[in-house]
């Protein structure tokens, strides 16, 4: 019957129960979307860097990878060494450089990202389309370089390491054959991109990158200490900065630890904001039925079913208001996630809001939490009011 | 002319002042390098393009800060600035920049300066400053676009917590408003009423809103300077800004007052005092 | 004839702006089961904080109530409110009715408290309906019911629990004379039915129709006027029969 009365309550006055509903709405949208931002760089990172199946890093000293132009020398015995050693299963090197290629059917020239690696141990492409690299001139590239280039699946293109635009100079070309099309894990939204065996991109940039790679890609065996792996291969080779997964988190927090404080402010605010609506809500619907609440008082009500009722409005609303808000929230996160697709330096399928059930509930669960708190106080006060003072004050009004 | 120059951050152990052969050639180095490396002006190390590899001895001749330049703000790079020659010599880059820096004369559009260059310079391309600034600021634009977004999403939950809100006073207020109705107040009296009443609220509501905006936009920059080691000023509370806040924040009001009050102008003066 | 409430030398006091008001100074009451107790006098006498002392919504400041056996003046919060719900039943002259409730669903709330089965309550709401001539209002809510007819269904929610004593404050205050006799009818019938009831009232036609009347000054009882004895078969405790 309490809870009857208070649902009757809040249909009642329809309109402001719904205004209020919706405000949660909003409210609830906001707090998930924060949380899918908080979680969601961190979490979307680590799909990419877990993806890829490697547990470290190894980039020319002090550097980050493809931070800078930075390479290390002596790549191939530094690999064996790396091979060697009994925690590590594989090593994948990897060059990056910069690519020029000219424009089918016209002389323009389109620069791009190009990728040295080896076939069999790499983690950074996916091919979806033709087949991967199998000879030292052949280039998988990706949808954005072939857009650009004007060029096909089979085509055979001469590409080249730099580019002197005074003379129209190629410095470093090869004639390579175009066999796949794929999509790389790790680059920009609209970053042209392309992947040559190792040997060809070294032997492109001639003596300024024989020998020499950008990155080396280190996976450990399972169940090994990482940590240990990492410590012991900075400690025996100088020349290079490993990094683990973990630390490359924490890079990427950083660098982006705007969002996530952000996040977090919104997020707070978006909780006040339901703490306020539901609790002006409650406040006013308990003055206006302080009469009403007293006669139940009168007639032998318990403060407890009049705590329940009051704090039972503000659950079903927050609870209402959260259930819409969820589905808002994620309409409202896919268009943010839209606008921050753009942010300069980031995968393309880098995901800032990521839907994580178990954090969502949590941040609905906290939000109702703050409904039932906004019903605490009303409540309190409608339960110990004087009665007898309550009902006199009422028949007079 | 010094020439940035973003490299590998070498800092090597102090080299005696008697090992080096000529007297070392000066750098400077910003205030996350001195710090990072525990460096100080006069301090000698060695400068090389590849750890571990071969380099030269310097003199640490400056530290410097970072201007409030945006495309540098996420970067943590070390940054060290040599004479150009120096630099050339030590990456083997021979006779070769990697931009220009032109300055134009006075009154004369960098946008005209950088077409002249276009047509006359064959494989070069000339951009006015702003035009760089705009492009190496990406960062900013996206997060520019996306603090509209989330402004979107904050006036909407405003306009239904103001339309909420007044809802709730209005109808508080219900019995008195009939029981004015029945002395002879006239349904637009009782309009003008709500919606002066709404606005009121809306404009007191923005002057407060206005003042902790100016606040919270002094404790984003004074966080965010020492986060980012940059001058760069992250919010700014303009009087475009304020205007924009306030008329906003007005028209939600007056429009919530008008629906509120049509809510109550709608039902008879009896319905009112609940008879 | 048993004795169903006993007030002993009860005094209630509450400041009002600083100055200390003495409400009820003293009043002591016996009421037996089977009795009308009209209690009568002019406004702000003390004769609804009297009720309410009766009814153990408000606290005596010195003295005792005994209702049914029970000290009600020395009940904390959660006993009394029990009492309330079980003890006594209360009649507003304002009605007082839940508006999002009907009729019907307003005389089972005090059952529901009570935590009667849904089946059993449902049953004696109607009942209760239909002693008080309500049989076809059940499903209506208060605001399509006359003020009369709000008060009946205020009387029907009062004797819901069955109670040892039914206590109501000005019942036909709000009501033209019509309906204001319709209710003095049935409170006639209640009690002759074996219901006891003290009632406040202003209202010379209430007081006329009960079997006792009281008269109140000051905070004091001044005159105590039997008009009607109570017969020779009076209910042994006064519980409402209805």
């Amino acid at each position: 019957m309490i809870w009857r009365l208070a649902a009757a309550t809040l249909l009642r006055r329809r309109a402001r129960t719904a205004l209020t509903v919706a405000g949660v709405a909003v409210a609830a949208a906001m707090l998930l979307d924060m949380v899918m931002l908080g979680s969601g760089m961190r979490e979307s990172f680590r799909g990419f860097v877990e993806q890829q199946g490697f547990q470290l890093r190894l980039t020319p000293r002090g550097t980050m990878p493809f931070d800078s132009e930075a390479t290390v020398g002596g790549a191939a015995r530094l690999a064996d060494s790396l091979r060697a050693a009994p925690d590590i299963v594989a090593v994948a090197p990897l060059l990056g450089t910069k690519l020029f290629t000219p424009r089918a059917g016209d002389d323009s020239v389109v620069a791009g990202f190009l990728l040295g690696l080896d076939p069999a141990t790499q983690g950074d492409y996916v091919v979806v389309e033709g087949r991967d690299l199998a000879a030292d001139d052949e280039l998988v590239v990706n949808a954005n370089w072939l857009a650009a280039t004007g060029r096909r699946i089979g085509d055979t293109v001469r590409v080249a390491q730099g580019y002197e635009p005074q003379v129209r100079r190629f410095r470093g070309a090869r004639t390579l054959r175009v066999v796949g099309r794929a999509r790389f894990v790790m680059l920009a939204g609209g970053e042209r991109a392309a992947a040559v065996p190792l040997a060809t991109a070294q032997a492109m940039g001639g003596e300024t990158t024989r020998d020499r790679v950008s990155v080396l890609l280190v996976a450990t065996r399972p169940g090994a200490d990482v940590e240990a792996v990492r410590a012991r291969i900075e400690a025996g080779e100088p020349r290079v900065s490993a990094l683990s997964t973990a630390a490359a988190l924490k890079f990427v927090d950083e660098r982006l630890s705007y969002f996530r404080q952000l996040a977090f402010i919104l997020a707070s605010v978006s909780l006040a904001v339901g703490f306020l609506l539901v609790s002006t809500l409650v406040t006013v619907s308990v003055n206006e039925r302080i009469g009403e609440i007293a006669v139940m008082r009168a007639i032998g009500v318990a403060r407890g079913r009049i705590v329940a009722q009051v704090m039972g409005e503000g659950l079903v609303l927050s609870l209402a208001g959260a259930g819409l808000g969820l589905g808002l929230g994620l309409v409202t996160a896919h268009w943010l996630n839209g606008i921050l697709a753009a942010f300069p330096g980031l995968p393309a399928a880098f995901d800032f809001f990521r839907f994580e059930p178990s954090a969502a509930l949590r941040a609905l669960g906290l939000l109702v939490l703050c409904g039932l708190a906004a019903g605490a106080w009303p409540a309190w006060r409608a339960a110990t009011l004087p009665i007898a003072r309550t009902l006199r004050e009422e028949a007079v009004a | 002319m010094p020439l940035a120059l973003l490299a590998a951050v070498l800092p090597g152990p102090p080299v005696c002042a008697q090992a080096a052969p000529v007297v070392p050639r000066t750098v400077t180095i910003d205030e996350r390098l001195a710090a990072a490396a525990a460096l100080a002006v006069g301090d000698r190390v060695l400068l090389a393009p590849e750890a571990g590899g071969p380099g030269d001895t310097v003199t640490i001749a400056a530290i410097t800060r970072r201007g409030a330049d945006p495309s540098e703000v996420a970067r943590s790079e070390y940054r060290v600035r040599l004479h150009l020659d120096h630099l050339q010599r030590l990456a083997g880059t021979g006779d070769r920049v990697g931009r220009f820096a032109v300055a134009s004369a006075p009154g004369v559009a960098p946008e005209s300066v950088a077409a002249a260059i276009d047509a006359a310079a064959f494989g070069f391309r000339a951009y006015p400053a702003a035009a760089v600034a705009i492009e190496t600021s990406a960062t900013f634009r996206v997060v520019n676009r996306f603090h509209r977004a989330i402004g979107i999403i904050t006036i909407v939950a405003s306009a239904i917590f103001l339309l909420c809100i007044t809802l709730l006073k209005v109808d508080e207020r219900r019995r008195d408003v009939g029981a004015l109705r029945l002395l002879g107040l006239s349904r637009a009296t009782v309009v003008r009423a709500v919606v002066l009443e709404a606005a009121l609220v809306s404009l007191v509501g923005s002057a407060m809103g206005a003042g902790l905006g100016w606040a919270a936009s002094a404790l984003v920059n004074w966080h965010y300077q020492g986060v980012y080691a940059t001058p760069l000023r992250f919010a700014i509370v303009t009087p475009g800004i304020v205007a924009f806040a306030v008329t906003l924040s007005l028209g939600l009001g007056l429009v919530s007052g008008w629906v509120a009050a049509q809510r109550l102008v709608r039902r008879a003066p009896l319905e009112l005092v609940g008879r | 004839m048993t004795l169903v409430l006993s007030a002993r030398d009860v005094r209630r006091d509450y400041p009002v702006a600083g100055t200390p008001v003495h409400a009820v100074r003293g009043i002591s009451l016996d009421v037996h089961a089977g009795e009308w107790v009209a209690i009568v006098g002019p406004s702000g006498c003390g004769k609804s904080t009297l009720l309410n002392l009766l009814g153990a919504i408000d606290r005596p400041s010195a003295g005792s109530i005994t209702i049914a056996g029970r000290d009600v003046a020395r009940l904390g919060d959660a006993e009394a409110t029990r009492f309330r719900l079980t003890g006594v039943g209360f009649v507003f002259q304002r009605f007082y009715l839940m508006p999002t409730l009907t009729a019907a669903e307003n005389v089972e709330l005090p059952m529901a408290e009570a935590k009667v089965p849904r089946v059993e309550r449902e049953a004696r709401a109607r009942e209760l309906l239909g002693y008080v001539g309500l049989a076809g209002r059940a499903d209506h809510r208060p605001f399509q019911l006359s003020g009369g007819e709000q008060q009946r269904v205020a009387i029907a929610r009062a004797l819901a629990n069955r109670p040892a004593l039914l206590l109501a404050d000005e019942p036909t205050g709000e009501l033209d004379a019509r309906t204001g006799t319709e209710v003095i009818a049935l409170l006639d019938r209640l009690n002759r039915d074996g219901t006891t009831i003290v009632t406040v009232t202003h209202d010379e036609e209430l007081a006329q129709a009960a079997r006792r009347v009281v008269h109140v000054r000051d905070g004091a009882i001044v005159d105590d006027v039997v008009r009607r004895p109570l017969p020779p078969a009076a209910p042994a405790d006064g519980a409402a029969r209805r």
